[in-house]
């Protein structure tokens, strides 16, 4: 009986202490959670937001965040970060599970997917600046954070796909000058191996779960292909499974400098990371990356090879490349939360992707200290800008390359389950476990079937 | 009216009485609301869920479809892939454990010195968690750096560094040695118990009567060891199918589809595509399967059992 009471008194102290906690839960999270460093205005209501974003330059982020919060006091962000690798997957668990933050980042090619599942909110319709900082963006940039007309984000970084060669290794195997094409690029790939210059001149980051991969690819076909809809129509019917395509050419193409051994078998399991570090081990001559990587590859502690990383304009017929945008964005729970927790997501808006004192300063500091690229035109023209790119870069080629990129055809809110089941077939097609013409009747398919989705 | 000691103890006794016939259904309740909480009610959702179009991106509409997305995904080629891919994984898999398992068990349990010592570390690779045992092979497998190339390499056996992962048949034999690796040793412990009931006096007789090394493995250690190794096929026949943990580490499903097992079809079912209605059916159906798998060897424990 004693041992029954005893159980029972605990029961009651569990309940007990449960309910407590539960009561105390909401409280504690209203409390902000750093207090800032300069003294709250008395009528500045307190408000905590939390930002989720993939993990990178994440020191950059909290400095970001803390001198936001000593302009603001009152505002308390909460930053949270997942890989890169599994940052779409964690976004998709939290939004369906209720869990959104308020603030985070987002990607053209997800946009539709999350804005059409109404997990994001457009910006337009809260924050009165947007519009005035949309008209300075480079217009794929702009199209990549719109969908059905309302902005959806701003830009946190915007960038090429650029094609990269190592030139001292090119030299040496007596090539002066970048390929033009994509025969060229396999006519010195050739030449590199057989002079034993490097085992495999070409790689790429193209595991299944690298989200670059499909923008590269496509950045290949884009480059193949002269004018618009080089994968769609205007109605989104597909055109790339069409015989003579240019997603076919360069699809027969990739099989053929795999067979010959000039293409990296890693590349199928390789993430950017490592294709980076490969490339600046001087493992390999071509690849193509997102631009941002040449601040890396070229700074002077980096290897025996830094400075020698050039971009050449994307090989083929027309040279033209994917653009592309990572942007800011907020989701419903900030409405729900009231007016002011909207005012503060806008505050954050425009001092991360927008205008502080009349300058871009957060999206100036990543291009100038991490060589991000970027989609705001007036920063061209900014001195800093210019001198820091300068150093791992040609300019006048960065320049010409972007104003070739073109955004992806078909940001639909199926082209993200379209994306990862093409990279998969693309794959096949590599390994010659299909047909280049099989594989594209398969994301032909595969597109339409999830087109009548819708 | 008196008061006796009597008059006073029947309320109490009374009161206990109630409290002792309360007292087992209370307890019974608490750990049941708790399973139907956890267990029961998510079970139940998920196959109420299996029969709605239930795609995350349009979050307002769930019509009801019936069996739609049972057919869709049977009939589908990741399904025949994948169920394919499982099928010689988890063969190839169960197989190599038993085996690791029996080697080791076997030398475990004969006179090793540090014997000991060997049967706690034998099992650190099953206490490590399966994304920790995932990285780790990932970086023994990487064709740059990869410590399994570099040996290769330095002995001469290769001439460059092999993409183990980057080629279709490789990263299958690739996962299911890391699989072996981390299971094997829960495995071998288990044999190792078994080999252990076996009484010594069976093995002296076998030997008087001229039995050898492997004739006495044959005639006698097997056949008492065959009920622990049926649990131990059963349990890692289980393993193997819902494997996913090594596989979202080290192949992500590729290259290609090479590595796409089930279970991780039906992970890229539900984040991938977003379609939650095939993701759920999907995981019915592996649970069927296991659950006829489970049947089956059941059936042949008893019929071991009976003859035994």
């Amino acid at each position: 009986m004693k041992h029954r009471l005893t159980f029972f008194n605990l029961l009651v102290v569990a309940l007990m202490l449960v309910a407590i906690a539960s009561g105390c839960a909401p409280k504690a999270a209203e409390t902000p959670a750093a207090p800032a460093a300069t003294e709250k205005p008395a009528e500045a209501k307190a408000i905590t937001e939390n930002f989720v974003t993939w993990s990178y330059g994440v020191e950059t982020i909290a400095d970001n965040i803390k001198k936001l919060q000593e302009k603001y006091p009152n505002l308390t962000f909460v930053h949270k970060d997942y890989s890169w690798l599994d940052y779409h997957d964690t976004m998709v668990g939290a939004f369906t599970a209720g869990n959104s933050p308020e603030l985070l980042y987002g990607s053209d090619h997800w946009l539709s997917e999350w804005a059409g599942a109404g997990w994001l909110e457009p910006l337009d319709e809260h924050c009165p600046n947007v519009k005035g900082y949309s008209s300075e963006l480079a217009p794929y940039a702009l199209e990549g954070m719109t969908y059905e007309g309302k902005v959806y984000g701003l830009s946190y970084y915007a960038d090429t796909m650029d094609f990269v060669y190592n030139e001292t290794l090119l030299k040496k195997a007596g090539f002066d000058k970048a390929p033009e094409t994509w025969d060229d690029v396999y006519n010195m790939s050739k030449a590199l191996k057989e002079q034993g210059v490097v085992d495999y001149p070409i790689i790429m980051a193209w595991s299944q779960k690298e989200g670059a991969f499909p923008e590269a690819f496509l950045s290949m076909v884009y480059s193949q292909h002269e004018g618009g809809n080089a994968m769609f129509d205007k109605d989104l019917n597909p055109v790339f499974n069409q015989e003579g395509s240019a997603a076919a050419q360069v699809l027969e193409w990739l099989r053929k400098v795999y067979e010959e051994g000039l293409f990296d078998p890693a590349s199928l399991t390789t993430a950017e990371i490592d294709q980076v570090k490969s490339m600046q081990a001087g493992q390999h001559v071509f690849t193509i990356y997102p631009q941002y990587n040449m601040a890396e590859v070229n700074k002077p502690e980096s290897g025996e090879y830094a400075g020698q990383f050039k971009i050449a304009l994307m090989p083929g017929k027309s040279h033209a490349t994917v653009g592309y945008v990572r942007f800011y964005a907020i989701t419903p729970k900030v409405v729900e939360e009231g007016p002011e927790y909207v005012d503060a997501a806008c505050k954050f808006l425009d001092y991360m992707g927008g205008k502080t004192d009349g300058q871009y300063i957060v999206v100036k500091r990543w291009a100038v200290e991490n060589g991000l690229g970027f989609a705001q035109l007036p920063l061209f023209d900014d001195k800093d800008v210019i001198d820091a790119f300068g150093k791992w870069g040609d300019v006048p080629t960065i320049k010409q390359q972007a104003t070739l990129a073109r955004s992806k055809e078909g940001l639909t809110t199926w082209y993200g389950a379209w994306d990862v089941f093409a990279r998969a077939e693309i794959h096949k097609a590599i390994l010659g476990e299909q047909s280049a013409m099989d594989t594209l009747k398969n994301m032909a398919d595969k597109w339409n079937e999830l087109k009548a989705q819708g | 009216m008196a008061v006796t000691p009597a008059s006073i103890a029947q309320p109490v006794r009374r009161k206990a009485k109630l409290w002792d016939r309360i007292y087992p259904y209370l307890s019974v309740t608490i750990p049941f609301l708790v399973i139907a909480l956890f267990t029961i009610y998510p079970v139940l959702y998920a196959v109420r869920i299996s029969f709605y179009q239930y795609i995350l991106t349009k979050p307002k509409a769930h019509p009801f479809v019936g069996l739609k997305n049972f057919v869709e995904v049977v009939t589908s080629y990741y399904f025949r892939t994948s169920l394919t891919n499982t099928a010689i994984y988890a063969l190839a898999a169960v197989v190599g454990v038993t085996l690791f398992g029996l080697v080791v068990g076997m030398l475990l349990n004969s006179k090793v010195r540090m014997a000991n010592v060997l049967k706690v570390i034998i099992l650190l690779p099953w206490a490590i968690p399966a994304v920790v045992a995932g990285l780790m092979w990932k970086w023994i497998l990487n064709s740059d750096f990869g410590i399994l190339s570099g040996i290769l390499y330095s002995l001469g056996l290769i001439k460059q560094y092999i993409p183990f992962l980057a080629d279709p048949t490789l990263a299958k034999i690739s996962l299911v040695m890391a699989h072996i690796w981390k299971e094997g040793p829960l495995a071998a412990i288990f044999i190792l118990a078994g080999l252990q009931l076996i009484p010594d006096e069976l093995y002296e007789a076998a030997r008087i009567d001229g039995g050898t090394g492997w004739r006495i493995f044959r005639m006698v250690t097997l056949p008492l060891l065959r009920p622990i190794l049926l649990i131990v096929v059963v349990y890692e026949t289980l393993t193997a199918i819902l494997v996913f943990d090594l596989i979202y580490v080290l192949t992500g499903g590729g290259p290609g589809d090479s590595t796409s097992l089930i279970s991780w079809f039906a992970y890229a079912e539900i984040f991938r595509n977003l379609n939650l209605g095939h993701g759920v059916a999907l995981a019915i159906i592996i649970a069927l399967i296991t659950l006829v798998l489970i049947l089956i060897y059941l059936r042949v424990i008893r019929i071991e059992e009976t003859v035994s």
